[in-house]
């Protein structure tokens, strides 16, 4: 039908035959159809075609669909089934999802914050290792001088045996090291370490009677550190040389100074290991003092004084670097180690007025701005490092994608 | 809600099905007396029991037609029937009724449907799962009814679904187009298109004889 010379297109015959005009158009349509053969045989096919397409029946539908609708209904599984929407689900995973990266991103945040609070101290809180090297020095001079008073009965028989020798190495080449141990030789000798964390109601207060406990007992700080950040309790934290002998005291009176939240206590004893290196020195000694005497007595080739020069020079050696050990484990039995924390009893204070709306806006901005940098840096950086294998990746699955891609669609198509 | 369904599965017990292909569409008499089809829906939301079991009534026989000329297998075009009313009974308190029940009832049917055909289209491409695209023959099944089934399927399927929705649904054009999202005139075109398509194929000469082979297969497989 050419619908240049017809007024009425077939599928406008169509949609008279179906109904689907307008009232105003179906009359006109009507009038034309009952005058034009050629429609009407066109609107006659249309109507075959319906009734020929009404012989697809389908068969009554089973009686067990009313069944499991009652079932499903009565057992209520089905309001089970879908306690949450699909776009409920989505919502609830991706909040999740994005809760658990504020986590992570807050904790990395408060481990980079630690890390700087640790690293960057409070200028002018910490005190400088030079005023703890002088506290340290006047300590020991008031000790050594006490000591020379009270106890300079009490040295070792030993020593005082090879004064000649111990007077040249001795001869306080370890400044800091008071008088040899005033313990017996036979009594133990033991290392003590004590550890203890205080929290005072005055800090400032602690802290100078803890500058006159050190001086009273003529102990020493070897390191003194005091944390004063803001919004944070302050803390001192010290390691502390107190002389065996007033330890008891010391710490008695430390304790004094707030309350104890714990204390530990340990001892090494060092006393074979003391023995074991006196003795080696002292046949060190009489070793040497055998090489100067064949040095002086005998006379041979020039050859052989050179010999025993040089094992002289190698027993001296020895002998100097077992006195050093020797200082050193002395020292640490006569003063024991306090390793002190001292913390304030926290109280919250008004803090500075927060900085004006204009400020923490352009902060946030700021922020925000080198956040959206850092983002774009990062994703460039994710494409740098693994574009090159993710390309790879990509071309060796892009076929056998394609493939299952068309296969189902294919499927799709059929069904 | 709950006691209206519980009152439902009651009367469902009670109610002999209706055996009719399309929606008991009401007579001019009874019309007046017999509430449309929103309605029961609306009164359902409400909790009336009575309300569904009239609606299930209503098309429990036209929305298994849909599944089952378009669903190869026909336990699978019942369940997806039996899905269809549950997801009504679920969607009931959020029903409004701004558009026709039977329009909303097969968007349901056909969202389903498209799922179902999804799945089973990633079941055969992914873990190569046949699915069965040609109904199985049975004693039932007429030559003419064999004839028509193959002459649709060879129409294009975005035609082949709105004759499907003309012929058999009874749907009007504009009902059709806001089920599939089309304007109008694509609805129209695509129905012309379609019908012109199956007239020829179904005038074809050999068509008969094709069909005739193809019945004979399908009843050796």
């Amino acid at each position: 039908m050419n619908t240049s010379t017809h007024p009425i297109a077939p599928e406008e015959v169509m949609a008279f035959v179906d109904g689907e005009l307008s009232s105003a158009r179906q009359d006109s349509v009507a009038r034309h159809i009952a005058e034009c053969e050629e429609c009407r045989q066109v609107a006659a096919e249309f109507r075959n075609g319906s009734q020929e397409l009404r012989a697809w029946h389908v068969e009554a539908v089973a009686g067990r669909v009313e069944e499991n609708v009652r079932t499903k209904l009565t057992h209520g599984e089905e309001r089970k089934k879908h306690l949450l929407p699909t776009w409920s689900k989505w919502a609830l995973g991706l909040g999740l999802a994005a809760v658990a990266l504020l986590l992570i991103g807050r904790q990395n945040n408060l481990q980079h914050f630690s890390a700087m609070n640790t690293v960057v101290p409070v200028a002018g809180t910490h005190h400088t290792v030079q005023e703890v090297g002088e506290e340290r020095d006047k300590a020991l001079a008031t000790y050594q001088r006490a000591l020379e008073m009270k106890e300079r009965e009490q040295l070792s028989e030993s020593l005082a045996v090879d004064a000649p020798a111990q007077g040249d190495s001795v001869a306080w080449a370890y400044p800091g090291t008071p008088n040899p141990s005033p313990l017996p030789p036979e009594a133990p000798m033991i290392a003590r370490t004590v550890s203890l964390t205080l929290v005072v109601k005055d800090f400032a207060a602690a802290r100078s009677t803890l500058d006159a406990i050190l001086a009273r007992h003529h102990a020493y700080a070897a390191e003194l550190i005091v944390n004063t950040a803001q919004g944070a309790p302050r803390a001192l934290n010290a390691s502390l040389r107190v002389p065996a002998l007033e330890l008891a005291a010391a710490l008695s009176e430390l304790k004094s100074l707030g309350r104890v939240e714990n204390e530990s206590q340990s001892g090494d004893e060092v006393t074979q290991q003391h023995a074991d290196l006196v003795a080696r020195l002292k046949n060190s000694r009489e070793t040497e003092q055998r090489l100067r005497a064949i040095l002086q007595q005998r006379t041979g080739k020039i050859s052989d004084v050179l010999q025993v020069e040089q094992e002289i020079a190698r027993v001296r050696g020895e002998i100097e670097q077992m006195e050093a050990e020797q200082k050193a484990l002395e020292h640490r039995v006569d003063f024991a180690a306090v390793n002190l924390k001292l913390a304030d009893v926290y109280q919250a204070q008004l803090t500075m007025p927060s900085p004006s709306i204009a400020t923490r806006l352009r902060n946030g901005f700021v922020d925000g701005f080198h956040g959206a940098v850092e983002t774009v840096i990062g994703i460039v950086l994710f494409f740098a490092e693994y574009g090159p294998a993710l390309l790879i990746w990509a071309i060796i699955l892009v076929l056998p994608a394609v493939m299952l891609w068309r296969r189902y669609r294919r499927s799709l198509a059929t069904l | 809600m709950q006691e209206a369904l519980s009152a439902f599965v009651l009367k469902l017990e009670a109610t002999k099905p209706a055996m009719s292909d399309t929606p008991e569409n009401p007579t001019q008499e009874t019309r007046a007396s017999t509430p449309s089809d929103e309605q029961l829906m609306v009164a359902f939301a409400g909790g009336s029991a009575e309300a569904f079991t009239e609606l299930f009534a209503r098309y429990k026989q036209p929305i298994f037609g849909f599944f089952r000329r378009r669903v190869a297998d026909p336990a699978r075009a019942e369940e997806l029937a039996q899905e269809t009313f549950l997801a009504v009974v679920r969607a009931a308190g959020r029903y409004e009724a701004r558009a026709l029940f039977r329009t909303y009832l097969y968007a349901i049917g056909f969202r389903l449907l498209r799922s179902y055909r999804r799945k089973a289209a990633f079941r055969a491409a992914f873990l190569g799962m046949a699915t069965r695209d040609r109904e199985p023959a049975t004693r039932n099944t007429t030559e003419v009814e064999v004839w028509l089934r193959h002459a649709i399927g060879k129409l294009e399927r975005s035609d082949r679904e709105v004759l499907l929705l003309r012929e058999f649904e009874e749907l009007s054009y504009a009902e059709i187009g806001e089920l599939l999202h089309l304007p109008l005139n694509t609805v129209r075109s695509r129905l012309f298109r379609a019908r012109t398509a199956l007239r020829e194929s179904l005038a074809a000469p050999s068509a008969k004889t094709v069909n005739a082979k193809l019945k004979e297969s399908e009843e050796h497989a």
